[in-house]
């Protein structure tokens, strides 16, 4: 692969030094790079995952009491479900479609779970089916727009901070300690959001119900389990609302 | 005589910047890479707006499948002398201990077997079997622990509340919290306290896993009193 060049040596110029030219070819060398770059480039993973980080209760039942100390009128129950395929084996089916269901404050309002008139139907069924939107346009829609409005006298104070935090006014630091005070200040009127997932609810929507929790600034959330008037309340609704 | 003489003009080109470009690209991406870890079943994570990074050290990584089988990896710390493989050897002593306590079959490991035990990134075998497991070739390991090829893959897990009878996905995750309190990194941190404050445990399900099959791990994870923990996410960018 490597020339060596014997220029200059026609045969006249006796006596002179023969120069040398080397000429060696890299082609084959940029071959193999090329190949290992290849390889690397295809082995590495350059997106690392990011990570959400919750806390829930302990399993021990002495949180009953403290359960219950929810404030009704400020908890708002989101329940998440998905649509599936039949399964498939053993294997659970593929997730057609998500849904997200809320009420406000006690399931079926003040009066409760009750069907007085008798006609199989509840008599106040207060949830409401809703999606996850995020903005558009700017502006909340669906379940962030409800959150926030419930939320609004945090998120304002949050997103003035985001301002400055944008303009470079305060530093990171200043930024996320600022917030998290904001987020945790009992002065400020918040609410509890009470997360439940059906069984068959994908774990996706579960995590975007999370993250409407973050991007809201809301503070007060736990995931718990779905309870009797929590399917009453959905078989009600699905009932009257039949899912095509 | 007068003829025109045609120079025959040579077509070899230069490689030589190429190669210089090349290996530098190259350097660039040995120095960078940290290489994809062999995992038994290949999961889709859901996208959040989270941006707190996974820790690439002194991490337990809970990976679920959608059908209840459950994996674990095991990264120790960036110091050499709790390094991942020294970690993974514990944590394989202190599990069949465990085991022992609560079994009549009891389980032991030869010397041979804990070394294979510390290579492997990913494991998920029951304990009873896992010492056949480790005498197998690699490629046979493989082919145990990936699902679609043998349906028993993955570490036993029940919704036991039962401390005093733990299950072998209990009796793994209290290995793990014995070991992480002894392993601390250079400045000091343990792996204790990032279990505690739910940095040092991962869980890993796909977006479209049923819920009730990640509340088995969260409700047992929450039995160990371990409340805190972090889901796996990748990032997604929100537009506001």
């Amino acid at each position: 692969m490597a020339q060596i060049e014997t220029g200059g040596g026609d045969g006249k110029g006796k006596g002179r030094q023969k120069k040398m030219q080397i000429h060696v070819d890299f082609t084959p060398m940029v071959d193999m790079n090329m190949l290992l770059i290849t390889f690397f480039m295809l082995c590495t993973t350059m997106i690392k995952s990011q990570t959400l980080q919750i806390s829930l209760p302990t399993n021990e039942k002495v949180d009953q009491a403290e359960q219950n100390k929810v404030k009704q009128s400020e908890a708002i129950t989101i329940i998440v479900d998905s649509d599936r395929d039949e399964p498939d084996g053993t294997k659970p089916g593929r997730v057609k479609k998500n849904y997200v269901y809320y009420y406000e404050g006690k399931p079926g309002g003040e009066m409760g779970i009750v069907d007085n008139d008798g006609n199989g139907m509840l008599d106040n069924n207060n949830l409401k089916e809703i999606e996850f939107l995020g903005n558009v346009n700017g502006q909340a829609q669906g379940i962030r727009a409800i959150l926030r409005e419930r939320n609004k006298q945090v998120v304002e104070k949050v997103d003035k901070l985001k301002e400055e935090w944008r303009a470079k006014k305060i530093t990171d630091e200043q930024y996320q300690e600022t917030a998290k005070q904001y987020r945790n200040d009992s002065t400020l009127k918040r609410p509890t959001v009470i997360i439940k997932a059906t069984a068959a609810a994908s774990y996706e929507t579960l995590v975007n119900a999370l993250d409407e929790m973050q991007i809201n600034s809301i503070s007060k959330y736990q995931i718990d389990n779905l309870n009797a008037s929590d399917s009453a309340l959905l078989l009600d609704y699905l009932k009257a609302h039949p899912r095509n | 005589m007068g003829r025109v003489k045609i120079k025959r003009k040579s077509t070899l080109i230069d490689m030589t910047a190429m190669s210089d470009v090349t290996v530098l690209l190259l350097t660039f991406f040995m120095l960078t890479s940290t290489f994809l870890q062999k995992e038994p079943v290949i999961v889709n994570t859901p996208s959040s707006v989270s941006e707190i990074k996974v820790p690439t050290s002194e991490l337990v990584t809970i990976l679920v499948d959608q059908e209840r089988r459950v994996f674990i990896s095991i990264a120790g710390s960036q110091d050499s002398t709790w390094s991942s493989e020294r970690v993974r050897k514990d944590v394989l002593i202190r599990a069949a201990n465990l085991y022992n306590e609560t079994h009549k079959n009891k389980i032991e490991f030869t010397q041979q077997q804990v070394n294979t035990f510390a290579k492997i990134n990913m494991f998920g075998y029951p304990l009873a079997s896992l010492g056949e497991f480790l005498d197998q070739p690699q490629s046979k390991q493989d082919e145990l622990v990936d699902p679609s090829k043998n349906p028993n893959a993955g570490i036993p897990i029940d919704d036991n509340k039962d401390l005093t009878k733990p299950n072998e996905f209990q009796i793994w995750m209290n290995a793990i919290y014995n070991v992480s309190r002894d392993v601390m990194d250079k400045d000091g941190k343990t792996f204790e306290s990032a279990i505690k404050k739910g940095e040092g445990i991962a869980i890993k399900a796909d977006k479209e896993t049923p819920y009730e099959v990640v509340h088995v791990v969260m409700d047992n994870l929450q039995t160990l009193k371990m409340n805190r923990f972090s889901l796996m996410t990748a990032l997604k960018s929100e537009e506001e």
